[in-house]
């Protein structure tokens, strides 16, 4: 019984009814360790975010689930009429077997609506809380941010409904326990040697599941690293689809293409024979019960003490009660691939605390709730006097990065930083404003002699902004992605003049109201670039961070954004290989190997 | 209804070449059914004899009997279902595999135009994650449907043989609960379809922000990046609860059928009985039989979801295999080998919004010139790059390439003697060498090594051309990942290059040491050089100046550099005025 509809990528698995007792033992032993947060514990913090809801939508499940044993009594209380020749009273058994059907699906009518929208938001929920960890600017919130965004994806995708699932399956277990015991009430008191027999095939169950409960997970764990290959390539490929025309290698990189395919075919096969081998088991458990109470009640059957009628409610529950040891069992697989699923998004948020994806946090998306363009919550603005940098050093594996550096910079100075290819340059600039993610780094950050705590959060605007070396821009407006929220029309238009984009911005049909496409794409790359040079302009910034920027300007326009910033009487700390920025430079760093090193000129 | 009609020729015209394994999976799930069909049938008897024989002896012996097969049927059904599946999913995976592959090759196929439209996140949805939900259609619901599909016609079969008029009454209940579910089905297709763009949306979103996390770290957008995923997630709440909502409609037809089913089984086989054409077994066998479709049945509705997903699915990979490119390459001119001579006859283009990117260019490459264009920002050098390369078609006016139509020349030949090195490099998730040769297996180490060497990338040499680079690239600079390209082009040995600041992103010391590599680059094919930095410009022999996508100056770079009313000569002033201390750009004037 299928509440959710979106059950249907992870059809698992088996059933255990042994194991559902140490599925109680299992919360208990976590909440008694706060520490370290077991499955269990998370996914209640899940279960709870909707705390109303879901609690509506368990109980027109359980609701749901007590129709069934009326339902198969009615029915073999018509079958018996029917035996004892009474034909009146099977037309009234059979009418109000119908009526009790049609309860049952008016609860699942409602319970379905109440469960999606539970679904849906506690999926956003912990969507939120990962997206939240990797766009925060330092702050308790930040997580360390991911290297791949294409593989980062399979975790707000799979890794979400993995944990999900997992919640979906224990509202399943409890509905499933209310009909067990309620069947086994009835059964029991038609036959309870019948119904005693049927616990046996149901036993063989357990044992085979907690003989495959491991095997269950490595296979899953294969299956997804591999249909995470296939994705990240897939990516890969339509992102270097204009690479890739060019230089004629569409056939090998298929070909390639075609290893990882075939690779997770037979991942996918193993996963799901196990997956379908321990539910055809499951399954086969209720026919062999069946076959078992015929057995046992063979010479009751003949002596006719065991009528059609008690057969017929055997038979009417049977397909029901294998219901809950294949729920078990599926939930205990799902509990593994939640707890993969919670390991893999904890390498997402702040401390990597897993603690940190179940964060209470509230979501307008529910009918009737409004998304407020929330609060630009940016640091207050401190003026810059001085900033000085001492002995700031980032060390990567392998040994690149930068070494023992210092400078200061006055208040609208314009230091300008050079230096050979991997010689250090971004990771310096990097490094200053706390985005580095190498785990060596020492040295310090003084703003007005202060040293800086939490640089990331601190450097940010009004304080701080940074254009890196390749910008990002998003599908939105021009005015969205320079604002990014909150500036006046004033800002925004003196922004785009110093970065030498106005005219083109002004040129085209919409202005700054124009989409620039996924990505940004509508645009040129050097529009791209001087978009990106207005958003770090915008809130006119103490100190602007611009990464190696000539790569994507004309020597013009390079000229007119140092004059214009000049006039503008910013402080600028700029990647630059060329004698315009140099002439025009108040100091010249120059780096080689990671270390600073006298400028040559 | 005719879109249904031609989804499902569509379908079946990806199935076919694996026409054999679904035949063979279809004799399976057959056999499936007639086990699962034989055990009612066991009972029936047991019914039966135990009714007959109350008291009698030997009764209860026949029971047993009779309990010991029904065991061994429910085993072997439940062994052959486990087969069932097995063979489904090797075959599912077969076959859609051999669809992502064809829908590479098509979406890779598929104009620049579409590219600057459509992000990776977004294609990589269409290309694994639809896919994907037809795959699990193939490997899941398929065999599910066909099992319930030939239960329905096996059952009907034995109640024919048992009484024509059971078979009838059943014949006319199937028909009304299928078209029921028919009709239901194809009003939740549409809702489906609208869930899966809001989760497309969704998803594109996130890997969008999150390839620009730096970017939005490193300016406190955090909050506006949530403010935009709530409102995306709040749409694929609605979509999902709309959805929802259509599916339910289609249970209800599925539930009530088999609780309506139920009912009648019951009250049709008391009448019968009651009139003595049927046993009470048989009247028991139509109650267990009921029972039996719910299971399938059961199966189908929890699938229902797969089966609409897929569906949405297969409409969008349909459209999408139905969208076409516009580049065709379906000319047979092969042009002269060698370098290659471009001439531009007033060519003009726009991206189809009227505004003219590229205006009237008239003018002629010579096979083994090198030209250098230049011009601000937007003035159509990049697009200029797109046309010679035919990754766009000029709007109007003709390109020819030695002397041969560009249109008239086979896509493949064309693409195989030209190369781009452009501005923002992508890399593979792969090795050195895997992003060198990208993934030809032909080029020998030595030789991916020596246009490493060749490049400037003696470094990467020595770390191992085998090493594994990180998703998009991750362990190269954006300088190196210029260089890297630059070696791509030395492996392939073109003869037409195209750099579009394909040297933007390296340092001038770096860059001059790169020089003897470019000018070998250059040496004995036709070299087009689009440069921000004029001393990029050094070596090329002409000069293109375009302004506002039409042509300012066309010379050779000498006569330009020393002519003091040239816009060249201009450029050149401003990038020495302050101090001229770069001995480079000096030399231009040379």
């Amino acid at each position: 019984m299928n509440k959710n509809v979106n059950e249907n990528v992870n059809e698992n698995v088996n059933k255990n009814v042994n194991k559902n007792m140490n599925v109680k033992m299992d919360v208990e032993m976590d909440v008694s360790a706060p520490s370290v947060p077991g499955v269990w514990t998370l996914a209640w913090r899940v279960a709870q975010h909707r705390r109303g809801s879901f609690w509506l939508g368990w109980f027109l499940f359980l609701l749901f689930f007590c129709f069934p044993v009326l339902n198969g009594w009615l029915l073999g209380r018509g079958f018996r009429a029917l035996q004892l020749g009474h034909t009146t009273q099977v037309y009234w058994y059979a009418g109000a077997a119908f009526a009790t059907d049609m309860l049952r699906m008016t609860c699942i009518h409602w319970g379905a609506l109440v469960w999606t929208q539970v679904w849906v938001h506690m999926q956003s929920f912990l969507r939120a809380n990962l997206l939240a960890a990797q766009m925060a600017s330092g702050g308790a919130e930040a997580g360390r941010p991911v290297s791949s965004a294409g593989e980062a994806i399979t975790h707000f995708r799979d890794d979400v409904e993995d944990v999900t699932m997992f919640v979906d399956g224990l509202v399943d277990v409890s509905a499933g326990t209310v009909f067990t015991l309620l069947a086994a009430f009835v059964l029991g008191s038609i036959d309870s040697g019948a119904a005693a027999i049927l616990l046996l095939p149901l036993a063989g169950v357990a044992v085979a599941t907690r003989a495959l409960d491991r095997r269950i997970k490595r296979y899953r764990s294969a299956d997804r690293a591999a249909a995470g290959a296939v994705s990240g390539f897939v990516g890969d490929l339509m992102a270097a689809a204009t690479t890739v025309k060019v230089n004629d290698a569409t056939e090998p990189t298929l070909a390639h293409l075609r290893r990882l395919v075939d690779a997770r075919r037979h991942t996918a096969v193993r996963d799901r024979v196990l997956d379908d081998g321990v539910q055809a088991f499951a399954q086969g458990a209720a026919d062999v019960g069946l076959g078992l109470v015929l057995l046992t009640t063979a010479g009751a059957l003949a002596t006719g003490a065991f009528d059609v009628g008690k057969l017929a409610v055997f038979t009417a529950y049977l397909g029901w009660l294998s219901f809950l040891p294949r729920m078990v069992g599926r939930v205990l697989a799902r509990r593994k691939q939640a707890g993969v699923a919670f390991e893999r998004m904890r390498g997402l948020v702040a401390n990597t605390d897993v603690r940190n994806t179940v964060q209470a946090r509230h979501l307008p998306i529910a009918r009737g709730e409004t998304n407020h363009r929330p609060d630009p919550a940016r640091p207050s603005r401190v003026a810059l006097k001085e900033l000085e940098v001492e002995g700031l050093t980032v060390c990567y594996p392998g040994g690149a990065g930068v070494h023992d550096v210092s400078f200061r910079l006055r208040r609208g100075s314009f230091t300008v930083i050079t230096g050979p290819i991997g010689s250090g340059k971004t990771t310096l600039l990097r490094a200053i404003l706390g985005l580095s993610t190498a785990d060596e780094q020492a040295g310090v950050v003084r703003w007005n002699g202060r040293p800086l705590t939490d640089r990331a959060a601190f450097l940010v605007p009004p304080n701080a902004s940074f254009l890196p070396q390749v910008p990002q821009l998003i599908s939105d407006s021009v005015a969205d992605n320079i604002s990014l929220g909150d500036a006046p029309i004033q800002s925004l238009e003196l922004a785009l003049q110093l970065a030498a984009v106005r005219e083109d911005i002004d040129a085209m049909p919409e202005g700054h109201a124009t989409l620039i496409g996924p990505r940004g794409l509508r645009l040129s790359g050097g529009q791209r670039q001087r978009v990106a040079t207005a958003r770090a302009l915008v809130h006119s910034p103490e100190l602007v961070v611009l990464d190696d920027l000539s790569s994507a300007l004309d020597v013009e326009t390079e000229l007119q954004l140092w004059t214009n910033l000049a006039a503008a009487g910013m402080t600028v700390l700029a990647v630059s290989h060329r004698a315009v920025a140099f002439d025009r430079a108040d100091q010249v760093l120059a780096l080689d190997a990671g270390h600073l090193t006298p400028f040559a000129g | 209804m005719s879109q249904g009609t031609s989804r499902w020729r569509a379908l079946a015209a990806l199935l076919r070449p694996d026409t054999r394994r679904w035949v063979g999976l279809g004799a399976l799930v057959g056999a499936s059914s007639a086990l699962s069909l034989t055990g009612p049938l066991v009972v029936r008897r047991i019914v039966d004899v135990a009714t007959a024989g109350v008291g009698k002896h030997g009764t209860a012996g026949r029971i047993t009997a009779l309990a010991i097969l029904f065991l061994v049927i429910a085993v072997a059904a439940q062994l052959i279902t486990v087969v069932v599946a097995w063979f489904a999913t090797v075959t599912a995976w077969r076959t859609t595999n051999q669809i992502r592959i064809d829908m590479s090759r098509h979406v890779l196929g598929l104009d620049h135009e579409f590219h600057r439209t459509h992000t990776p996140g977004e294609l990589i949805q269409r290309v694994d994650g639809d896919v994907t939900s037809v795959s699990d259609f193939l490997g899941r619901v398929v065999p599910k449907l066909a099992g319930a599909a030939s239960l329905v016609v096996g059952m009907i079969l034995v109640l024919a043989v048992v009484d024509w008029r059971l078979a009838v009454g059943a014949l006319v209940y199937v028909g009304a609960a299928g078209s029921l579910i028919a009709r239901g089905r194809h009003r939740a297709v549409g809702e489906a379809s609208d869930e899966m763009g809001a989760y497309a949306r969704l998803y594109g979103g996130i890997e969008e922000r999150l390839t620009a996390s730096e970017d939005l770290r490193a300016n406190g957008a955090g909050r506006h990046a949530m403010w935009r995923f709530i409102d995306e997630s709040a749409g694929a709440l609605r979509s999902s609860v709309r959805r929802e909502s259509a599916f339910l409609r289609l249970w209800w037809a599925v539930q009530g059928s088999v609780a309506a089913g139920a009912v009648v089984a019951l009250v049709a086989g008391t009448a019968l009985v009651t009139s003595g054409a049927i046993t009470i077994g048989t009247a028991f066998l139509l109650f267990q039989y009921t029972l039996l479709l719910e299971r399938p049945l059961e199966d189908v509705i929890h699938q229902l979801e797969t089966i609409q997903k897929a569906n949405g699915a297969m409409v969008r990979v349909i459209d999408l295999l139905a969208v076409r490119p516009t580049i065709i390459g379906d000319g047979v001119t092969e042009p002269s080998t060698g370098a290659l001579r471009l001439d531009l006859h007033h060519v003009g283009f726009d991206y189809g919004d009227g505004e003219a990117v590229l205006t009237d260019l008239d003018l002629t490459i010579a096979a083994g010139r090198s030209v250098g264009v230049v011009g601000r920002t937007g003035s159509g050098k990049t697009t200029l790059s797109r046309v010679l390369l035919r990754l766009v078609d000029t709007t109007s006016g003709e390109l020819l390439v030695n002397g041969v139509p560009v249109r008239e020349i086979p896509l493949a030949s064309l693409r195989r003697r030209i190369a781009m090195i452009p501005q923002e490099v992508e890399l593979f998730s792969g090795s050195i060498r895997d992003n060198v040769t990208l993934f030809d297996p032909v080029p020998s180490d030595a030789a991916v090594a020596e246009a490493l060497s060749k490049a400037g990338l003696d470094a990467l040499v020595d770390g191992g051309l085998h090493r594994e680079l990180g998703a998009g690239g991750a362990g190269l600079s954006a300088g190196e990942a210029q260089l890297l390209a630059l070696a791509r082009v030395w492996l392939r040995d073109p003869d037409l290059v195209v750099l579009d600041e394909a040297t933007a992103r390296v340092d001038p010391l770096t860059e001059s040491m790169l020089d003897d590599a470019l000018l070998a680059l250059m040496r004995g094919r036709t070299t087009v050089v689009i440069a921000h930095r004029l001393s990029t410009l050094r070596h090329v022999d002409d000069i293109l100046v375009l302004d506002h996508g039409r042509v300012r100056e066309y010379g050779e770079r000498t006569v330009l550099a020393l002519d003091p009313t040239s816009r060249f000569h201009h450029l050149l002033q401003i990038a020495l005025e302050p101090g001229a201390d770069s001995a480079d750009e000096l030399e231009l004037l040379s």
